[in-house]
């Protein structure tokens, strides 16, 4: 698609405003991260750190244990990605290429768990694992990943499933292909874009959910990133400058993994040559 | 191969809702204790339940929420505590954030600690009152080493009169923060600090009055001066309960009546309270409004980049203007009619379904000990729970002399104000405080707007606010 | 067609489970939990019939309708205004400029700083005298407005900050733009067509199962709206922004009303089911599937 040179500047300004207002946030993450606490919050204010307080991160990260908060983060990262691409893939499959009776019934039935508030499923969700004895473990995080991953994920894969064109599965059956080789061969590499967007949606939620590990871990030895921010927050007040620079240290690989992720999902996949 | 499949799914799929299922009856059946620890003790139990021999190795569980360094504060006390008592371990849960969701989730799971900070405006009463705590006041009574008197008060917490479910680490307390060098400049007299000298309600907006400021430096005192570009506030005003509850008291009114039968926030003396205070944002224009306050986040900045010249405010802000190296001090609230202070808490308090009540209360006494607290009570943060150490003079300048969070005028209006002239959190002994407030604050958001009198609003709410009004807890029946 | 099920099960079984397992059993107590006065600190919990429904629907409690009404105009504004915004940045992050790579992240950055920091952001950009956004209107010479802190506005700020998080959505749209087969286009442009024809002929059509999506996710997740009424409003001023799930939430762990708190979450979840439920309905008309399926 080659747009015309008005419509290339029109929409790059449009890009660069839309961008400086969303990047505000981050930009005073940084600043708050690198000021004196007496700094932040003066009105009206002031972008640049006089001076600049280094050793924040250093006070924040070791003020408490980060470095076991980021194994332990990874560690439930690692587990919930790869549970969850590859049995929402499954199940997207089965809910979109495979024809069965009942199918649709009972993807309305788990989509319908997404549309009960949390807040009264948590208590018998947490009696339920501590009746298995996983009180304090990583099982309730992890497990459910390899469980379909989360409806949102099979719903997201399922969409896009729809769209590839069925030549490709009818071309398969009539050479004798199970419904196994259709989604290994066909459906998986064509849906990479929007697999990886799963496994990026994947990392970042669980980097930063911190219900999930409050409610089910009691050792600090077990808390993970998202817990260790919310620690900087006191009785009366909150230690900002720590808060924010640990904030920030913990934002970073985020950022990191979105800027190598979204090359890879974005340089989309295009099907060629498939209508007549 | 599905078949199986599926019927193994069906097998386990019903176990694990049968878990579920089961273990929230449990907790719920009707009569039943608490399903899987110990049988709760009896009350009174100052014998230790089970008879532990001496010696043997007990962990105690303690819950508690906060930043690192008060986290360190606990730490240091339960070390000291530890030393005393080789045998016992304290197991320090530090619970991040939600405190209320996670403790309440623990509850229901049998899964209580022994000893929990508690706040007294949120879960400690609904607790308390289904009896889940121990009475505190049997140990205070059996126990030679403490006495009630020997705490400061208003930090006891009662269920009703003879049952203490809380006791508190530290007060805190109100005061009038002010900026040193805007008083110097406009060449006025700050606010004094000792209770008998406090400025009247009036004295009081004069002064602020003429600390308000425009931008072209008009002060409010002055005929042409312009309330829609102010640049410095003669005063900062909380909105929430702890600031307008000391001049609710001052004026001899309360949230409810002596006997806690009657709504008493639309009665005239809190009426007067709150519209005076009302009065200084929409009237005098001295004060932010709360849509102009959450642009000063902090009672320290907006003393240090003199948006304020004055700040009502708890004493825990001495801590942040510490930090900021502004020239402050402190003098005592102004008065109605009596000078007032309202104390606020948090409490420790001790679970009935601890296996180990008597070391959990000798845990208690640790924490409530100032020694074990000292770098947060010299920072700023917290005061002292005993009140020796406000009134024996060595203990007193331990934590009053030289420290950058303990200005000159400190003492004065601190010490003889909690000792002589407080009143505790209505948190304390309004029951079903929460409920009578959701129904007060919307109508309170309009009195700080402007939009109503306090009067009026009070008066809209007060049938149903008088609807949930249940007694109060420091009288009988 | 036996085939079908065998292998439809099959592979949707983990899913399945999982749903049974983690998620089903939990709903099933909720509900069961809302037929009761369950409150977590009892002893005693008795079954009290439809009792707490009554309670809501009878206008015994206002809170309950406050709460709907709040949530559903937050639910009627911020919907369309996400699907619309999100989209048309899609479509801009989608062309082929330099530093696309860095656009893309600047967008979906807000959505992954922690809330706290946000949150101060915000108030710091909606406060009425200082702020960034009433600076600049005043400068322009623009009414301002109070935003967080008027009753009239406030519901409308809520969903202004929440539009910084669109990052999420704005990637599905761009990973459903990125299907699009590049002959269509060119098939466009040889027949003379310009940005318009191709927005609405190729771009629009294809991507409708991503709208779609988005749709029933915006709804979804925007009747549970939660954290800005925890952190930004406590629901003021004057409850015009206690939003259904604060309100909720308040209920079961402040107040420790578990029981009456399920009722009000299976409320929500028939509306939610509702609305939902209307969209997949509708979709046959207007979503196109390559694939030939219908939604």
């Amino acid at each position: 698609m080659r747009p015309s040179k008005l419509a290339l500047t029109a929409g790059y300004t449009a890009l660069i405003l839309i961008s400086a207002l969303f990047v505000i946030p981050f930009v005073w993450l940084l600043r708050s991260s690198l000021m004196d606490l007496s700094q932040i919050f003066t009105m009206p204010p002031e972008w640049i750190p006089k001076p600049f307080h280094w050793d924040n991160f250093r006070r924040a990260l070791t003020t408490l244990p980060f470095g076991t908060f980021f194994t332990n983060t990874f560690v439930i990262v690692i587990g919930v990605l790869v549970g969850t691409v590859a049995t929402s893939s499954i199940a997207a499959f089965g809910f979109a290429r495979i024809p069965w009776r009942g199918r649709e019934a009972v993807f309305a039935v788990l989509m319908s768990g997404m549309m009960l508030p949390a807040a009264v499923t948590m208590i018998p969700s947490f009696l339920g694992w501590k009746a298995l004895g996983f009180y304090d473990t990583y099982y309730p995080l992890i497990v459910p990943a390899y469980f379909g991953g989360g409806i949102f994920n099979i719903f997201l894969l399922r969409q896009f499933y729809l769209t590839i064109p069925r030549d490709f599965d009818e071309a398969a059956f009539v050479d004798g292909a199970t419904y196994f080789q259709i989604y290994a061969r066909i459906i998986l590499p064509l849906s990479r874009s929007v697999l990886i967007v799963v496994a990026l949606f994947s990392f970042l939620g669980t980097w930063n959910d911190f219900m999930g590990p409050l409610i089910y871990l009691k050792s600090d030895r077990l808390f993970t990133l998202a817990l260790g921010l919310q620690m900087f927050q006191g009785t009366y007040s909150a230690q900002w400058d720590l808060l924010m620079a640990a904030s920030a240290a913990v934002v970073l690989p985020c950022v990191v993994v979105f800027l190598i992720g979204q090359r890879y999902f974005l340089e989309g996949i295009t099907l060629t040559g498939l209508k007549g | 191969m599905s078949r199986r499949r599926k019927s193994l799914s069906v097998l386990l799929a019903l176990v694990m809702m049968l878990a579920a299922v089961l273990s929230a009856c449990t907790k719920s059946d009707s009569g039943q204790g608490g399903g899987n620890s110990a049988p709760p003790a009896d009350s009174a139990g100052s014998e230790s339940a089970g008879g532990d021999k001496p010696g043997e190795p007990i962990t105690l569980r303690m819950t508690v929420w906060g930043a690192p360094e008060e986290v360190a504060a606990y730490k240091t006390a339960i070390a000291k505590f530890e030393n005393k008592y080789p045998n016992i371990k304290v197991n320090l849960q530090h619970i991040p954030t939600d405190y209320d969701t996670k403790l309440t989730t623990m509850v229901a799971g049998n899964d209580e600690p022994d000893v929990a900070q508690m706040e007294s405006a949120s879960i400690a009463y609904p607790l308390a009152e289904q009896g889940k705590f121990y009475n505190l006041q049997d140990f205070l009574s059996s126990d030679p080493e403490i006495k009630q008197d020997d705490l400061v008060p208003n930090i006891t917490y009662w269920l009703e009169p003879g049952n203490i479910i809380g006791l508190g680490p530290g007060p805190e307390t109100f005061v009038l923060y002010y900026n040193e060098d805007i008083f110097k400049d406009a060449g006025l007299t700050p606010p004094p600090a000792k209770a008998s000298e406090a400025w009247t309600w009036d004295q009081f907006v004069e002064v602020a009055k003429k600390l308000t400021i425009d931008s072209k430096g008009r002060s409010a005192a002055d005929p042409g001066f312009d309330p829609k570009n102010i640049k410095q506030y003669g005063v900062s005003i909380g909105t929430w309960w702890g600031n307008y509850s000391n001049f609710i008291y001052s004026n001899g009114g309360d949230f409810v009546s002596a006997d806690g039968k009657k709504f008493a926030l639309n009665e005239p003396a809190a009426v007067e309270a709150l519209q005076k205070m009302a009065d200084l944002i929409n009237v005098h224009h001295v004060a932010p409004s709360p849509v102009q306050a959450k642009n000063i986040p902090a009672t320290n900045i907006a003393l240090q980049t003199k948006k304020v010249a004055m700040a009502i405010d708890g004493q825990w802000a001495t801590a942040g203007l510490a930090q900021s190296k502004v020239h402050f001090n402190v003098g005592v609230l102004p008065v109605i009619k009596e000078p007032t202070t309202t104390v606020v808490s948090g409490m420790f308090s001790i679970f009935k379904s601890t296996k180990h009540p008597k070391e959990a209360w000798e845990l208690m006494k640790a924490l409530l000990d100032p020694d074990a607290a000292i770098d947060l009570i010299t920072a700023g943060t917290w005061m002292p729970a005993y009140r020796s150490w406000y009134t024996d003079p060595d203990l007193l300048a331990k934590w009053t002399e030289n420290l950058d969070s303990r200005p000159s005028n400190y003492k004065d209006a601190v010490v003889d104000v909690l000792l002589n002239h407080s009143r505790q959190t209505p948190t304390g002994y309004v029951k079903n405080f929460n409920k009578i407030m959701d129904i007060v604050n919307p109508a309170l958001d309009k009195v700080w707007l402007g939009q109503q009198t306090a009067q009026e609003a009070l008066d809209s709410v007060a049938a149903k606010a008088q609807a949930q009004v249940q007694g109060r807890r420091d009288v009988e029946g | 067609m036996r085939k079908g099920l065998f292998y439809g099960l099959l592979f949707t079984s983990p899913a399945i489970l999982g749903f049974v397992l983690f998620t089903l059993g939990p709903m099933v107590a909720s509900l069961a939990l809302s037929l009761t006065d369950y409150n977590v600190f009892k002893e005693q919990t008795s079954f009290v019939g439809l009792t707490n429904y009554a309670k809501l629907f009878s206008g015994e409690d206002e809170l309950f309708y406050q709460s709907l009404g709040v949530t559903f105009y937050f639910v009627a504004l911020r919907v369309p205004a996400v699907i619309v915004i999100s989209f048309v940045v899609a479509l801009l992050l989608n062309m082929n400029v330099k530093g696309r790579a860095f656009f893309r992240t600047i967008i979906y950055l807000p959505s992954i700083v922690p809330a706290v920091a946000s949150a101060m952001i915000w108030m710091w950009l909606l406060n009425p005298d200082l702020g960034l956004i009433n600076s600049a209107l005043r400068w322009l010479h623009l009414p301002t407005s109070n935003w967080l802190y008027s009753e009239g506005s406030v519901i409308p700020s809520v969903v202004l900050t929440t539009l910084w998080g669109i990052g999420g959505t704005v990637i599905i749209f761009l990973a459903g733009l990125s299907g699009i087969p590049k002959p269509y286009y060119e098939a466009i442009e040889v027949d003379g067509g310009g940005w318009y024809s191709k927005l609405r002929h190729i771009t629009i059509p294809m991507v409708t199962p991503t709208i779609f999506f988005n749709t029933v996710m915006a709804i979804i997740g925007s009747f549970q709206v939660f954290n800005e009424a925890y952190i930004l409003t406590q629901g003021g001023p004057n409850n015009r922004s206690l939003f259904y799930v604060f309100y909720l939430w308040r209920t079961a762990f402040r107040d420790t009303e578990m029981g009456y708190a399920s009722a009000l979450a299976w409320v929500l979840f028939v509306i939610i089911l509702f609305f939902t439920y209307i969209v997949f309905r509708t979709s046959k008309s207007w979503v196109y599937y390559e694939g030939g399926e219908r939604a």
